[in-house]
């Protein structure tokens, strides 16, 4: 869908995205990662053309981009923006003849949207007279009433209560299911674990890594197991005894315990669970995977180890 | 040019939706009209009937002064001397205006008084000085000379040297006419002023409310910039024929019941007009008719002619300088930023309109001719010149300066459309002068 070839970008001779490739494909929700400054805003700014690259190309479904696949596009800015004395129905229907949309599509679409997202009854209203939750589903809707292919959303979840999060996730897993193509950039990893299939760190304008969510999580395992038992937890560890280490214990009540084990040497979890077989009553075997959160750390404070 | 045209009717709507605007669009008109009604009345000031009591014991004046130019001046005379406390308080003297004191003095020390009880006009001042001068001569001709009063001020009489125009020779044109460019020309400014004040808060109003990052992703900025530039523009051209429309119904109400056409026939139904005085109208100079300024604005004025020029340059100027004020919101961070940026265009545009006035005083001046063709200055100083109106065979400079001031749109434009550029997405910082050099700079 997007494909996007060492794209670098300076500003005043301050670099702020060196050699960047990405590879976005069609129908997957691609997450956008990355610490404040690291690019990412700069870099969204090239692919909706409000910027030009230094260097580097930019390719939409195959071909070089250009102002014709502007209105393919749909863009949630981070900084919201939208005319304050203007009408919601009003706003929305000039934003999407700006992409390229005749009138009546952009009044069909935009009121389908203003009835999906429950705000119908302030079609009419002007903005400032709008709640901000209110305003930012104004803003969800400006991305995406032009009905465009590659909908770029700059922190989507932002200002939303936790129920509204809820509504524009399931949009975004909706859009996703009619083959839409969706880059996330955002801080909130528990909705990139959540809805993203794929996702890039960039940091310090360059890209560390760009791989499944899966598979950026599986890389950072290190053979920890959490157990859940009920039994003696001295009994517990010494059935541990030199090849597994416990690393954390916490106790539940009533005999009860969630311990965190890592392998020693070639152990498998099916040795672990030989080891404790008969010495406690296991109720559940799970192996930690790191989280989001946890990768998004990790790299980064491995990049800046790295760089020390 | 679709998403231009997109962005320059919203700005229009946005400009409807406001107040201001509207309000602007009646009063602006009243206000102008509140202002030739009093131009008008003021070329009325001095032509009411003026009652003069002369006491002129010595019986110098007596019947031998009469009023001959207008007749807005009736004397009657008293053969005794009045005191002025008597012509102040007395009830008798409460109709009379003034009071003119001459007694058998004035032979010897040319001195007469005139009492007036409100200030006289220049004019009436004039013609009682006049009238009375010519009497006393008279009356010392007939004492001290031998000479009849026809050849005494055949003798007396000046040599009158009159200063031509070569390309005017009957002096046709006139200071008056200038004046109606300079209106015109004011009115550019003042519009330009105005409308690109819009255009810079509406630019940097884009900017804080960050709308325009959303817009970038749709148009270009310099699409972004035209639109915006066109749409304020079509707001300013409807005010500017609203304004029109207003002033034009004004004047022909005025016309109709407040400073009828007195040398129109069809108007002296119901005004005792003496078939002598009637004769008189027709003959009179179109120069020495009753209301300078009702006549200079109802007949001299080709407005048809003048409003056309004034569309083509108010449209030119208005982008010329609408690339500026979009240049300066573009780089700045607040509108309050912006306005120090103004001040320059300001002064501009204020010596402009002293160049139009220059234009009107000096029309031959070479700083106006320069002036009529740089752009800076030239739709001020060439609307002074079409209404004073151009020497035959010199139109082309009009065509000129309107394609001088076209091309120099152009270029300013796509200068203006890199700044803009560079500028628009440049957030919470301060205007400075760096910004505009390396936008200039910029691919």
């Amino acid at each position: 869908m997007l494909t996007i070839t060492d794209v670098s970008k300076s500003f005043n001779r301050k670099l702020a995205l060196d050699a960047v490739s990405l590879h976005v494909q069609k129908g997957e929700i691609y997450g956008l990662l990355g610490p404040n400054g690291a690019g990412k805003t700069t870099l969204i700014r090239i692919i909706n053309q409000i910027i030009e690259a230094d260097r580097g190309t930019l390719r939409f479904d195959g071909k070089l981009m250009s102002n014709e696949h502007l209105r393919l596009i749909g863009y949630l800015p981070e900084e919201r923006g939208l005319y304050k004395s203007m009408g919601v129905l009003e706003q929305l229907v000039f934003l999407a003849q700006l992409r390229g949309m005749s009138k009546e599509n952009a009044v069909k679409n935009a009121n389908f949207w203003l009835e999906k997202l429950e705000i119908n009854d302030w079609s009419k209203k002007r903005i400032e007279e709008l709640s901000k939750g209110m305003a930012q589903k104004v803003q969800f809707i400006v991305a995406l009433v032009h009905e465009p292919d590659l909908l770029i959303l700059d922190e989507p979840l932002s200002g939303f209560d936790p129920l509204n999060v809820e509504l524009i996730l399931n949009e975004l897993k909706s859009l996703k299911s009619q083959g839409k193509t969706i880059i996330l950039s955002t801080h909130n990893m528990r909705s990139v674990e959540e809805i993203c299939d794929r996702a890039a760190l960039i940091h310090h304008s360059k890209k560390l890594v760009e791989d499944s969510v899966w598979n950026l999580r599986a890389a950072q395992k290190s053979g920890e197991f959490s157990i859940r038992f009920s039994g003696n937890m001295i009994a517990f560890a010494n059935a541990l005894w030199t090849d597994f280490e416990l690393i954390d214990k916490k106790e539940l009540g009533d005999n009860r315990f969630l311990a965190v084990v890592k392998m020693r040497g070639n152990n498998q979890i099916n040795d672990l669970l030989n080891a404790l077989m008969g010495q406690i009553k296991i109720e559940a075997v799970e192996e930690r995977i790191p989280t989001m959160q946890e990768v998004f750390m990790n790299l980064i404070s491995g990049k800046e180890v790295e760089n020390a | 040019m679709r998403s231009s045209w997109l962005i320059a009717i919203r700005e229009l709507k946005e400009r409807f939706s406001n107040g201001t605007f509207l309000w602007m669009m009646v009063l602006g008109p009243l206000c102008f009209l509140l202002f030739l009604f009093f131009l008008f009345k003021s070329g009325d000031e001095g032509k009411k009937s003026l009652k003069v009591l002369i006491a002129d014991p010595a019986g110098l004046m007596d019947n031998k002064i009469v009023s001959s130019e207008g007749k807005n001046v009736n004397y009657y005379f008293i053969g005794d001397y009045l005191e002025i406390e008597e012509f102040r308080d007395g009830k008798a003297y409460q109709n009379f205006d003034a009071l003119i004191e001459v007694n058998e003095k004035v032979l010897m020390n040319k001195k007469s008084f005139v009492f007036y009880r409100e200030n006289p006009s220049a004019d009436v001042k004039m013609q009682l000085k006049f009238q009375l001068e010519r009497r006393v001569e008279e009356v010392m001709i007939e004492n001290f000379t031998n000479l009849s009063v026809d050849q005494f001020r055949q003798i007396k009489q000046p040599l009158n040297v009159d200063f031509r125009n070569v390309y005017d020779p009957k002096n046709e044109a006139s200071d008056l006419e200038g004046y109606v460019g300079l209106v015109f020309g004011f009115l550019i400014v003042l519009f330009v002023l105005l409308f690109g004040m819009t255009i810079l808060r509406s630019t940097t109003k884009e900017k804080s409310n960050r709308i325009v990052e959303v817009i970038l992703a749709s148009v270009k900025p310099y699409q972004l910039m035209l639109g915006k530039i066109t749409g304020i523009g079509l707001a300013a051209l409807i005010q500017i024929f609203v304004w029109t429309f207003f002033i034009a119904i004004g004047l022909i109400v005025f016309r109709q019941y407040i400073f009828p056409d007195m040398f129109d026939p069809s108007n002296w139904e119901g005004i005792q007009v003496s078939a002598e005085v009637q004769q008189q109208l027709m003959e009179t100079n179109s120069a020495e008719r009753y209301n300078q300024f009702v006549d200079l604005i109802y007949e001299r004025i080709n407005f048809g002619f003048m409003f056309v020029h004034f569309l083509f340059f108010f449209i030119a100027a208005y982008y010329f300088y609408g690339a500026f004020f979009s240049t300066i919101g573009s780089i700045a961070g607040t509108e309050s930023d912006g306005q120090q940026f103004v001040l320059p265009i300001v002064i501009i545009l204020g010596l402009s309109v002293y160049l139009g006035f220059l234009a009107v005083v000096v029309p031959d001046a070479t700083i106006v001719k320069y002036a009529s063709l740089i752009p800076f200055t030239a739709p001020v100083v060439m609307m002074v010149k079409l209404a004073q109106g151009l020497p035959i065979g010199s139109y082309y400079l009009v065509i000129l300066s309107l394609l001088i001031l076209v091309v120099s749109t152009i270029i300013l434009l796509w200068l203006a459309g890199k700044i803009y550029k560079n500028g628009i997405l440049q957030f919470g910082h301060r205007a400075k002068v760096k910004n505009i050099i390396q936008g200039l700079k910029s691919k």
